[in-house]
């Protein structure tokens, strides 16, 4: 087949995303991740919509990824991943870091080169006034933890209740949220 | 521009106000203003105020069983707190929201058999009330009740652009994870109906009301410097 002229070929932009997890992360599959992107697009803007932007998931690695979409439909794109707000039952929230003209340039912007993905499960307990229950997850000065009283978190959705290390007494003295090098 | 959001903290959502706080300023967010409904028993206030590079404000939501219950906590409560959100559950909460100038926020429940009135519109214009759109049924649901949801938005937006009220737009998070930055919210009202520009002023016209009400009024147009 004749290849097309570089002219009319599509222009695309590359949006480098955080995916968020609830619990411990890692979970999450590209396949998983890429079929719920294509069913956000398709519930807000219908076949025809999602033929005018082709979404193409280029990398994931549990946190981080990168994806192809057309140069002219940027809100479109940006409202399908925020649109998207569970995968396989587990609530996540995909937030957009940045959008570049090619690969290379939204990585060395957007993506930290040594992003921490471990997800320490300590089994550590808290017990508050409050609120009391199992660490499943620390990251930076993030924990999420998994409270003893499951209605702690009912009407929201969540199976976690998100915490700091500032809300635990002896959590990191000097954290400033910015432990986990973003 | 200064961006805030309107966040509910545990006990009330999922997350604690610090994690709200952390995650916000991540996002981008100036800052964020809590309200629930009993500011009172928020988990640990002052661990979210550790979190540097934003600015946590603490508002309320005002909740009540009756109308004479509701008009009378909202005096309570302005006093108190500087920012003042109500639901508009019902169709007399909505009318007591929109007639009361103490109230900064009424967040209309986008509901196709319930669309904004002209007299609301009317009295929410007068009182200088500002009407919130929650989106969060935009990223939750799907099909076809999203498709009448976003249908009764773009009516209540009719009404609020032909009256020139002010609309304040919230991502109504009860967990970090609910929260969404400025520019994919404002990418989520654009599908709403909202043009960039409105959803970027939107966005921050928490703040700005945050920064009259601390002010010091001792009369509509009379503050004591």
């Amino acid at each position: 087949m004749r290849s097309r002229l570089p002219v009319l070929r599509s222009r695309r932009r590359y949006m480098a995303f955080e995916l968020e997890t609830e619990g411990p992360g890692g979970f999450i599959q590209p396949k998983d991740l890429m079929s719920e992107i294509a069913s956000s697009q398709f519930s807000l803007f219908g076949d025809e919509g999602a033929s005018r932007n082709r979404i193409k998931l280029i990398a994931f690695n549990g946190r981080y990824g990168l994806i192809r979409f057309s140069h002219v439909l940027i809100p479109q794109t940006r409202a399908t991943l925020a649109a998207v707000h569970s995968i396989r039952g587990i609530r996540v929230a995909i937030h957009s870091k940045g959008i570049s003209g090619t690969i290379k340039s939204a990585t060395e912007k957007y993506l930290p080169r040594l992003s921490k993905l471990s997800a320490e499960s300590d089994g550590r307990r808290i017990e508050l006034k409050d609120v009391s229950g199992c660490i499943i997850r620390t990251q930076g000065v993030k924990v999420d933890l998994c409270p003893d009283d499951r209605d702690k978190s009912v009407g929201s959705d969540t199976r976690y209740m998100g915490l700091t290390s500032f809300d635990l007494s002896g959590g990191h003295e000097d954290a400033d949220g910015t432990a986990d090098g973003l | 521009m200064n961006f805030y959001e309107c966040v509910k903290a545990y006990p009330e959502g999922s997350s604690s106000a610090s994690r709200m706080a952390l995650t916000a300023r991540n996002l981008g967010y100036k800052g964020i203003i809590i309200c629930n409904c009993d500011p009172t028993r928020i988990f640990m206030l002052p661990a979210a105020e550790r979190v540097t590079g934003i600015e946590i404000a603490v508002g309320a939501e005002v909740v009540a069983s009756n109308v004479r219950a509701l008009k009378s906590r909202i005096s309570t409560l302005r006093t108190r707190y500087p920012f003042l959100v109500v639901h508009g559950v019902t169709d007399e909460i909505v009318r007591i929201a929109s007639e009361d100038p103490n109230v900064d926020l009424l967040v209309y429940p986008c509901e196709s058999r319930r669309p904004l009135s002209i007299a609301t519109a009317k009295a929410a214009k007068l009182n200088q009330v500002s009407i919130g759109f929650d989106l969060s049924p935009l990223i939750h649901l799907r099909g076809s009740q999203r498709a009448r949801w976003l249908a009764a938005v773009s009516r209540n937006l009719q009404l609020v652009r032909k009256f020139e009220l002010s609309s304040i737009i919230t991502a109504g998070a009860k967990s970090h994870l609910d929260l969404r930055s400025p520019h994919d919210l404002a990418a989520l009202a654009e599908v709403a109906g909202f043009g960039p520009e409105e959803a970027e002023e939107a966005m921050s016209r928490q703040g700005m009301l945050l920064a009259q009400n601390r002010r010091h009024w001792v009369g509509p147009g009379v503050e004591l410097l």
